[in-house]
């Protein structure tokens, strides 16, 4: 048995890709990640309201989703529920959030990779290269990251590791002029997101994306909000194909998946070969169809064969960043988000267990927390969406290795298509490695 | 020629990275710099030569150790980014890990603190590090600009019991005391300033992520510790004064 190991590069965090070449056959192609930081250690002993600012400590990528998780599965120990006003400032820190995030994966992981497999160029671009082949590409998307950092710092207190979330509510009143200079910021958003699309389209749309990357009809889970799209609130579901496996409450998720803690990944009760995936694509595919014209019509452009393809992500991502800056705009439209914020405040414990979700920009995040006799978190369980992409990733790296080994038996290309398969995925290493 | 820059994470959130790139400033600091090596934005394996190298993250293993001693032979100035490179980060707060600040294996040529680093210093920091010059940070404590310090207290009174507030309703920063003085803990008086109080400012005591003024934290948090009274609730609960950096201990791994 022989072993390759690569380091990956381009991605968020520290991971190896694992080949394991057994008689001149390729046994096993894994992305792994070595590192072990041991948040659900960190979290036990904590006091309630202290865990949502460690547990955002997370993800620098993340962290409004963490924190927010954090804050939602300790209002349901408490059983309190924030005011409008505090879920709708929720939701505009989760979509800067969402923006920032995309638009950094979108330049400089996934963008340079979509010259070599859809138009076939031998490398892909560095970042200055990038610069120059697409100036103005590069700066709508510096824009893009700008504004959510934006966003993001005025209803969070900072860019990242927020102050203003905490459990009962956010910290904070938002002014007239907040809302006005928020506005702008989307509606900023919207024109270069428009001008993003379109770019993408006149670029890539007539190519054939490759097999290597298909996605052979995985099990999609995501949120969904009575069949509306929706990343704060509502019911998880599981569908394959046209057919939906499972809607189902997010305290009933043990009856659908399990984690043991400090063992990474994510056990479904589901057949050996459906593999499932979370994040973007499966949040755009459990739901049949968008009420607004602008994303339907965006995601025409592409035919059926873009659809089945990891590739499709790449544009799902930078649509769901337009559809959450109109959602973004639609909060601030509403006349509750002016005014003195209320925080509930803390009461008695009502559950002895507590669970928060949110769909964060790579998929479902759970926090999951068990008190102990002191009232004091005793075990903390946290269920990441790139866990859950593990498997799909692995088996995908696996089949396609296998393939191209017996091609060209070439280790290095195999090492440069799998370091490509894994961007495509856009991990998250720093929340995988919690 | 262009400075030579490599930028590279250990044990992190990769936070500091995200704060660095949605800088103001980031577009045309790249257009400055020669990056030679950021796995998170360029394809580059090898560690090369460089001028100025930016570490986020703590050591937390050998291999890190490695990396990081490698990445100092290679590079004129290295400098720790983040409150994890320069004095362990939120990773202290395993037991299960030993998360060590840069310093602790090789010799730094500065931290830019704080988590995240706020924005002015790192933005001033970078600038300051292409044209070669020195950086200085703040060498006081938050609560020398701290809105609810009022006159100068020495001595604290009320016995300290909770961490943070339970009633958000009343906080105004005008009309609001220390929270030291509500009997709330807050690090204010051993953490460097630099953040412009925007925890405080916010109605949400310092926990401390900017680090102490000079490096010696647990000397710091033994004169605080002196100055304050805690429950005992208070005093048994692991990870307030050790949240970013952990004392080191005889027989400790690494």
């Amino acid at each position: 048995m022989k072993k390759v190991v690569d380091v990956c590069t381009r991605v968020e965090g520290h991971g190896n890709i694992n080949i394991l070449i057994q008689k001149d056959e390729i046994s096993s192609v894994s992305f792994d990640l070595d590192i072990f930081r041991g948040f659900e250690n960190i979290l036990h002993g904590k006091k309630l309201i202290d865990a949502p600012r460690i547990a955002s400590r997370i993800c620098g990528l993340c962290h409004a989703s963490q924190g927010i998780a954090s804050c939602k599965a300790i209002e349901n120990i408490y059983e309190i529920e924030p005011t409008t006003q505090s879920i709708s400032l929720r939701r505009l820190l989760m979509i800067g959030e969402l923006i920032k995030s995309h638009a950094m994966h979108f330049f400089f992981q996934s963008f340079p990779d979509l010259f070599v497999a859809l138009k076939k160029h031998s490398n892909s671009l560095s970042f200055d290269e990038l610069i120059r082949y697409d100036p103005l590409l590069t700066s709508n998307v510096f824009e893009l990251i700008k504004i959510s950092n934006e966003i993001v710092t005025l209803f969070g207190g900072r860019s990242i590791h927020l102050i203003t979330p905490i459990i009962g509510g956010v910290q904070y009143s938002p002014s007239k002029k907040d809302i006005s200079v928020a506005k702008k910021y989307f509606q900023k958003a919207i024109t270069n997101l428009d001008w993003v699309i379109e770019r993408f389209h006149d670029l890539f749309s007539k190519e054939k994306p490759p097999d290597i990357y298909n996605l052979n009809d995985p099990v999609y889970m995501g949120m969904q909000n009575n069949e509306e799209y929706d990343r704060y609130d509502g019911f998880l579901r599981l569908k394959q194909k046209d057919k939906i496996l499972a809607d189902f409450p997010v305290h009933k998720y043990q009856q659908f998946f399990t984690k043991q803690i400090e063992l990474r990944g994510v056990d479904f009760h589901l057949n050996k070969d459906q593999k499932v995936i979370v994040g973007p694509l499966a949040r755009f595919n459990i739901i049949k169809d968008f009420e607004m014209d602008e994303i339907s019509s965006y995601l025409s452009y592409f035919d059926g064969e873009w659809k089945k393809n990891l590739i499709y992500s790449n544009l799902v991502r930078l649509v769901e960043m337009l559809l959450a800056s109109y959602e973004g705009l639609s909060i601030l439209e509403n006349r509750n988000l002016i005014g003195k914020n209320q925080i509930k405040p803390i009461k008695s414990i009502k559950n002895n267990e507590g669970i928060g979700i949110v769909e964060a920009p790579r998929g479902t995040l759970i926090h999951h927390y068990t008190l102990d006799e002191n009232n004091l978190i005793g075990k903390a369980k946290l269920i990441i969406a790139t866990e859950i992409n593990l498997p799909i990733i692995n088996d995908i790296l696996t089949r396609e290795s296998r393939k191209l080994y017996e091609w060209t038996g070439d280790i290095n290309q195999i090492k440069n298509q799998a370091q490509m398969i894994i961007r495509m995925f856009d991990p998250c290493i720093s929340c995988a490695t919690h | 020629m262009k400075p030579k820059l490599l930028i590279t994470s250990l044990t992190s959130c990769s936070g500091c990275l995200s704060t660095l790139i949605s800088l103001d400033i980031f577009p045309q600091f790249l257009e400055r710099v020669n990056l030679v090596y950021c796995p998170f934005m360029v394809d580059a394996h090898n560690i090369s030569n460089n001028e100025v190298a930016l570490v986020e993250g703590c050591v937390i293993n050998e291999d890190q150790i490695s990396i990081l001693k490698e990445v100092r032979k290679k590079s004129k100035k290295l400098f720790a980014l983040g409150t994890c490179a320069a004095f362990g980060g939120i990773n202290s707060l395993s037991d299960k890990i030993q998360a060590r600040a840069l310093s602790k294996y090789v010799e730094i040529d500065g931290i830019i603190p704080g988590c995240p680093p706020p924005i002015k210093i790192l933005g001033n920091c970078i600038l300051k590090l292409l044209d070669s010059k020195t950086y200085t940070l703040p060498e006081k404590n938050l609560c020398s600009n701290c809105e609810l310090r009022g006159n100068l207290v020495k001595k604290f009174t009320k016995t300290i019991t909770k961490i943070l507030p339970d009633n958000f309703k009343d906080f105004d920063i005008e009309n609001s005391k220390c929270f030291l003085e509500n009997g709330i803990l807050c690090l204010g008086p051993i953490t460097r300033q630099g953040c412009d109080c925007k925890c405080i400012n916010l109605g949400i005591p310092c926990e401390g992520c900017m680090g102490p003024v000079n490096n010696d934290y647990t000397s710091n948090v033994i004169n605080f510790l002196s100055m304050i009274n805690l429950t005992s609730d208070l005093k048994k609960y692991k990870g307030i004064f050790y949240r970013f950096s952990k004392p080191y201990v005889r027989g400790d791994k690494y």
